[in-house]
C-alpha cells in the first residue's frame, strides 16, 4: 500500500472514528404536553421554557458534549393518548427522560407506566398521589404539591389575616374534587372546621346561592380550590355585586391573567390572594430574584421586550426541568437511569430559577416549603405578583 | 333561595329558547338536529367577538350573531339535512347532524379556545342589581318573545301556514305546488337565526364558550320532550321547568347531582305522558 | 363444469385467509416493532370487544347508542374496585364487570329503547354523562377525581405479551359469538328492525326483545372491554371516559359499514391507529371524526367496507352461473303419472 492511500485510510478512521464520537447518542428528552385541550396555556407556557433551555443548552455544547433531543407530543389532555404516547416515547423512540404530563390526570396513568419501564420521569403535575419512592422510584417532582399550596394558603387564612370561620369551595371536576378534600382535611389538622363547604360545577352560571349561603354561615375568608377560571370568575363577580368584602384566599388560578377579561369591574379583583412564588414575587423595591430577572432579560433578548402576558412560573419551570436533567446527566456522567437516580435522591438544594430543589432516598418532592409566598391577584405586572400582605 | 329560582328561571328560559329552535326545524324536515344547541353557542362566541375584537356596538353585533346563527341553519340544511332526506334511510339525518356538530365544536374550540371568555354588557347596568341584572331577564325575555313570534307567524303570516301545511303533511304540500325544498331552507335559516339571538341574549349569563353546543343540545332536548314537540307554550313550560328543577336540586342536594336530576325529571315525564305535558299522541302511519 | 367445486375452492380460500390472518394475530408480539405497538394492538383488541357487541345494536338493529362510553365507565370501574380495592380474583372480576355491564345495559335498555331514535340517541347521552357525574361524587368508591389503580392479571398474562394474547382471545370469543349471531336468524331479525320497524313486526320478529337483548349482550361485552382496557391502562381516572370516546366507538362503526362484523373491525383498526401514526392529526382528532362521519354519511352511507366490496366487485367479478330454465315435459308427466296412482 503506498504511503499516502495508507495515510488516507488513517485519516478516515480518525475521522470516522470522531465522528462517531462527537455524534455518540443524543440525550432525548421526552416531553409530553398538553398543546391542546384544556390546562393547554400552561402547557404552551411551560413548553416555551423547556425548548428554550434547551436551545441555550445545545448552543454552549449539550451536556458533556452531548446534544438534548427534545421529542414532543401532545397529549390534547387525553389520559389514553397520554399512556399511549409515553409508552411510544419509551419503548419506540426510547428517550432517556420523560417529562410531564401536565395534567394530573394523565399523569395519573402515565407514572406507573414509566415506573414498569424504569425510566427516569420529571413530574409537573400538583395532586400528591403522583410520587411515591416505594412505588415510582424514578419519579421525582419539580413543581410544588397540592398541599403546599393549601397549607401555605390555610396559613395565611388562619395566620396572618386571623380567620377562623372559612367557607370551602371546590368544583366538580376531578381535580376539584380531590383538592377540596385535602383542604378540609388539613383544615381539620388545624382544628378547624370549615363552616360552609360546596362543590359547584366549573360551569355553573351563577353562584348567588353559594355565596349567600356562605354569608349566611358567617364565614369571614372564602377559600377556593379549582383551577377553573371561569368559576373563578363568577366567584369575585358575586362577591362584587353582593356588596361582601370577605377576603378569597385560593388556588393560583385566582391571579391568572385571563381572569381580568371576566370580572364585571376591575376593583372586584381587590381582596384576593393566591399561592404564589418567591421566584415570582416582586421585593419591597419592586425587584424580581436574580436568577429569574436573568431569564427573563434572556426571555426578552429572544422573544422581543413586548410584555409577559402569561405566568411567568410556568416558562419556568419548564425551563427548570430540563437544567435538572443536565445537572443529573452531569453528575451521573452519563443516562444509566440506576444511577441518575441514585444522583437525584442525594440532591440537596439544587438552585432553579422556579425552586431550590432538595430530594431524598424517601422522599420525591423537590420543592421546598419556604418558597411558597402568597401574592395579591390583582397585582399581575410582567409575569409576575407582588406580595400580599 | 328566591335567587336559586331566578336564576334556574333564567337558564330554564335559554333552554326552552332551544327547544323553540328545534320546534322549527322539526316542523318542516322531522328532524331533530344535534346542531340545535350549536346554534346559540355560535351566537353568544360571535357576539362577543363581534364586540370585542371589533368594538361593534351592540345592536350591530346583535345583527351579526343572528346573522352567524342563520348562516349556521343554512349550511345544516345544504350539509347535513338535504341530500339525507331524500334517501330512504331513517335516521342518517341523526348521524349527519352529530357529525356537523361535532365539526362545529371542535373548529370553534381550535379557534376560540377552550376557556370560558367573557360577555361584555348588552344594556348600561350597574353590577350591583342583583336579582334584576339584565343576565337574568334578557334570556327570559327573548325566549318569551320567540315563542309569541312563533304563534303570531304561524297563524297570520303566509309562510307561516307553509310550516303548518309542510309539518301536517309534507306529500300533500307538495302536491298543492309548495317547493318544500326552499320552505324547508329557509324554516332551518330562521331557526339558526333564533339560536343565534338566544345565544347573545343569554351570553352574559353563560360566558362565551365552545363547549355550551351539546349541553344546550341535551338540555333543551329535555325541556322538548316534557313540554312536547312541536308545540311552543311546552317549549316554554318545559325548559322553565326543568331550569327551576336544576337549580332548586342544586340548591338542597348540592351541583354533584345536577345532570342525574334533570334526566331522571325526563325520564319520568316519558314514562308518565310519552308525547310531553302539551304534545299530540303520535299517531304512526303505517 | 362443477359449480360444487367452486364453492368449496372460495371456502378453502376463506378458511385459508382466517388461518393465516388468525396466525399473524396470535405471533404479533413477536413482529410488532416494540411494546408500543403491542399497546396500541391490544387497545384495538379492548375496543373490538366493546365495538362488537355495540356492533349488534348499532349495525344491525340500527339504535343509534352514542353513550355506550358509561357502560365502558362502568365495565372499567367495576373491575378496579373489585380486583383492585377488594383484591378479589381478576377473573371473578372480569366476569363480575360484564354481568354488572349486562345489567346497566338492561337497566338502560329497558326504558329507552321504546323511544324512537333520537330521543334514545340523546338518552344514552345524558346517560354517559350521568355515569361520569356519579363516578365523581362517590369518591368513597371510586377514587372521586384521583381515580383508581387496577391490578392485572396473574402470570402469564401479566406481561406485556400475557394481556395481549388474553385480549385476543377475549376478542376472538366475542367476535365468533357476533358473527354467529349475525349470521343466523337473529342477525336477519335484527337487520329487519333497522331497516323497517313495522314489517319486522308484520313478520312476527319480537322487535323490543330482540333491540332489548342485542343491547344486554353489548352492555356485557362493553363491561368486558372495559375491565380488558383498564388493565392496559393500569390506572383509570374520570376524564378519561369523556363523551368523545362514545362518539369515536359510534363513528368505527359507521364508517366501517352497518350489518358486517369486518367493517367495523377495519374501522376500529383504522381509526385508532391513524392518530398515532399523524402527529397534526391527533391534535385535529375530534374534528377529523366528525368529518370523517359526515363525509361517509354523505357519500357512502354503507361504509367503507361497502366501498372495498364495490372495488372488489369491479376487480373479480362474481360468476352468476346461468341455469337456463326450459319446460321438461317427460318429467311433468312422470310426476302426473306418480300423482295419479
Amino acid at each position: 500500500m503506498s504511503i499516502s492511500l495508507r495515510r488516507a485510510l488513517v485519516g478516515a478512521a480518525a475521522l470516522a472514528w470522531a465522528a462517531g464520537a462527537f455524534a455518540q447518542d443524543a440525550i432525548r428528552i421526552g416531553w409530553l404536553s398538553s398543546l391542546t385541550g384544556p390546562l393547554s396555556s400552561a402547557a404552551i407556557a411551560e413548553n416555551q421554557g423547556v425548548q428554550f433551555a434547551v436551545e441555550e443548552i445545545n448552543k454552549a455544547g449539550g451536556v458533556n458534549g452531548r446534544k438534548l433531543e427534545l421529542i414532543t407530543r401532545d397529549t390534547a389532555g387525553d389520559p389514553t393518548k397520554a399512556v399511549n404516547l409515553a409508552k411510544q416515547l419509551a419503548f419506540t423512540e426510547k428517550v432517556h427522560f420523560i417529562i410531564g404530563p401536565v395534567n394530573s390526570g394523565e399523569s395519573l396513568a402515565t407514572v406507573p407506566i414509566l415506573a414498569r419501564a424504569g425510566i427516569p420521569n420529571l413530574i409537573i403535575g400538583s395532586v400528591d398521589e403522583l410520587v411515591d419512592a416505594k412505588k415510582y422510584p424514578n419519579a421525582f417532582r419539580a413543581i410544588n404539591t397540592n398541599r403546599q399550596w393549601i397549607e401555605a394558603a390555610n396559613h395565611y387564612a388562619l395566620n396572618v389575616i386571623k380567620r377562623k370561620k372559612i367557607a370551602v369551595i371546590g368544583d366538580t371536576s376531578g381535580y376539584g374534587t380531590s383538592s377540596a378534600k385535602t383542604a378540609a382535611e388539613l383544615l381539620d389538622k388545624a382544628g378547624i372546621k370549615p363552616v360552609y363547604s360546596v362543590l359547584i360545577d366549573p360551569n355553573k352560571t351563577d353562584l348567588t346561592d353559594e355565596m349567600n349561603k356562605a354569608k349566611a354561615a358567617g364565614a369571614d375568608v372564602v377559600m377556593p380550590w379549582s383551577a377553573a377560571t371561569g368559576l373563578l370568575a363568577r366567584l369575585l363577580n358575586t362577591r362584587g355585586d353582593m356588596g361582601w368584602d370577605v377576603p378569597i384566599v385560593g388556588h393560583p388560578a385566582l391571579m391568572a391573567p385571563a381572569i381580568k377579561k371576566l370580572l364585571n369591574k376591575p376593583e372586584y379583583w381587590g381582596n384576593a390572594v393566591a399561592a404564589g412564588y418567591v421566584s415570582t414575587t416582586y421585593d419591597e423595591k419592586g425587584k424580581l430574584p436574580a436568577k429569574t430577572q436573568a431569564l427573563i432579560d434572556k426571555l426578552h433578548g429572544k422573544m422581543g421586550t413586548g410584555e409577559i402576558d402569561y405566568m411567568l412560573w410556568w416558562v419556568a419551570l419548564g425551563y427548570d426541568t430540563v437544567k435538572i436533567v443536565e445537572y443529573a446527566v452531569k453528575q451521573a456522567n452519563g443516562t444509566d437511569p440506576k444511577v441518575i437516580q441514585k444522583v437525584l435522591e442525594n440532591t440537596k438544594g439544587l438552585q432553579g430559577v422556579y425552586a431550590t430543589y432538595s430530594w431524598s432516598a424517601a422522599q420525591r418532592n423537590g420543592f421546598p416549603d419556604h418558597q411558597i409566598v402568597m401574592n395579591q391577584a390583582n397585582s399581575f405586572k410582567d409575569g409576575a405578583y407582588r406580595a400580599a400582605r | 333561595m328566591l335567587s336559586a329560582l331566578i336564576a334556574g328561571l333564567a337558564t330554564g328560559a335559554l333552554y326552552a329558547a332551544a327547544a323553540l329552535v328545534y320546534n322549527v326545524m322539526f316542523s318542516t324536515s322531522k328532524v331533530l338536529s344535534v346542531t340545535t344547541g350549536h346554534t346559540a353557542m355560535l351566537g353568544g362566541v360571535f357576539g362577543a367577538w363581534f364586540m370585542q375584537a371589533f368594538g361593534l356596538p351592540v345592536p350591530v353585533a346583535l345583527l351579526g350573531s343572528i346573522g352567524v346563527g342563520a348562516l349556521f341553519g343554512l349550511l345544516t340544511d345544504f350539509v347535513a339535512i338535504r341530500r339525507v332526506l331524500s334517501r330512504s334511510d331513517e335516521h342518517l339525518w341523526l348521524l349527519s347532524t352529530l357529525a356537523l356538530a361535532t365539526m362545529v365544536q371542535q373548529a370553534i374550540a381550535l379557534w376560540w379556545g377552550t376557556e370560558p371568555k367573557p360577555f361584555p354588557r348588552v344594556i348600561a347596568q350597574d353590577f350591583g342589581a342583583g336579582l334584576l341584572d339584565q343576565k337574568y331577564w334578557l334570556p327570559v325575555i327573548v325566549a318569551i318573545a320567540l315563542a309569541v313570534g312563533l304563534e303570531l307567524f304561524y297563524r297570520r303570516t303566509l309562510y307561516g301556514k307553509l310550516f303548518v301545511a309542510m309539518s301536517e303533511d309534507i306529500f300533500a304540500a307538495r302536491a298543492r305546488g309548495i317547493p318544500t325544498d326552499r320552505i324547508r331552507m329557509l324554516s332551518y335559516v330562521m331557526a339558526g337565526a333564533m339560536g343565534g339571538l338566544a345565544g347573545f341574549a343569554a351570553g352574559q349569563l353563560t360566558f362565551a364558550y365552545f363547549a355550551l353546543g351539546l349541553t344546550l343540545t341535551l338540555n333543551g332536548f329535555i325541556a322538548l320532550a316534557v313540554g312536547g314537540l312541536g308545540s311552543n307554550l311546552g317549549a316554554l313550560v318545559g325548559g322553565a321547568a326543568l331550569g327551576i328543577l336544576s337549580s332548586i336540586a342544586t340548591y338542597y342536594v348540592g351541583g354533584e347531582f345536577q345532570q342525574t336530576i334533570s334526566v331522571g325529571l325526563l325520564m319520568v315525564v316519558l314514562l308518565l305522558k310519552p308525547e310531553g305535558l302539551f304534545g299530540t299522541r303520535n299517531v304512526r302511519p303505517v | 363444469m362443477c359449480g360444487r367445486c367452486e364453492r368449496e375452492q372460495i371456502e378453502m380460500k376463506r378458511l385459508l385467509t382466517v388461518i393465516v390472518v388468525a396466525a399473524a394475530l396470535i405471533t404479533l408480539p413477536f413482529w410488532a416493532g416494540d411494546q408500543y405497538q403491542l399497546h396500541i394492538a391490544a387497545l384495538i383488541g379492548a375496543y373490538w370487544v366493546l365495538i362488537a357487541g355495540l356492533n349488534l345494536v348499532v349495525g344491525f338493529s340500527g339504535q343509534l347508542s352514542v353513550g355506550h362510553v358509561g357502560l365502558l365507565a362502568i365495565g372499567a370501574y367495576a373491575f378496579a374496585i373489585i380486583a383492585g380495592t377488594h383484591g378479589i380474583d381478576p377473573w371473578l372480576a372480569l366476569a363480575a364487570s360484564g354481568g354488572i355491564g349486562a345489567l346497566c345495559g338492561f337497566l338502560l335498555g329497558l326504558p329507552s329503547l321504546r323511544l324512537p331514535g333520537f330521543y334514545f340517541a340523546m338518552a344514552t347521552l345524558a346517560f354517559a354523562l350521568i355515569v361520569t357525574e356519579l363516578v365523581l361524587a362517590f369518591e368513597g368508591l371510586t377514587g372521586g377525581g384521583v381515580g383508581l389503580s387496577v391490578p392485572s392479571f396473574p402470570a402469564p398474562f401479566d406481561t406485556s405479551e400475557g394481556n395481549y394474547w388474553l385480549i385476543l382471545g377475549m376478542a376472538a370469543l366475542v367476535t365468533w359469538l357476533t358473527w354467529n349471531v349475525a349470521r343466523l336468524m337473529w342477525g336477519r331479525g335484527l337487520i329487519a328492525v333497522r331497516d323497517s320497524v313495522v314489517t319486522a313486526q308484520a313478520v312476527g320478529v319480537p322487535v323490543l326483545h330482540a333491540k332489548l337483548a342485542a343491547f344486554v349482550f353489548s352492555g356485557l361485552t362493553a363491561g368486558l372491554g372495559g375491565a380488558l382496557f383498564a388493565v392496559i391502562q393500569s390506572y383509570i381516572t374520570p376524564d378519561t371516559f369523556l363523551f368523545e370516546l362514545g362518539m369515536f366507538f359510534f363513528v368505527c362503526i359507521i364508517i366501517g359499514g352497518r350489518g358486517s362484523i369486518i367493517g367495523p373491525f377495519l374501522g376500529t383498526v383504522v381509526l385508532t391507529a391513524l392518530p398515532e401514526l399523524s402527529a397534526p392529526l391527533a391534535k385535529l382528532g375530534n374534528f377529523f371524526y366528525g368529518l370523517l362521519l359526515l363525509l361517509v354519511v354523505l357519500l357512502l352511507p354503507e361504509g367503507i367496507g361497502r366501498l372495498f366490496q364495490i372495488v372488489l366487485e369491479r376487480l373479480r367479478p362474481r360468476r352468476v352461473e346461468s341455469v337456463p330454465i326450459a319446460p321438461q315435459p317427460e318429467r311433468l308427466a312422470a310426476a302426473i303419472k306418480v300423482g295419479q296412482r
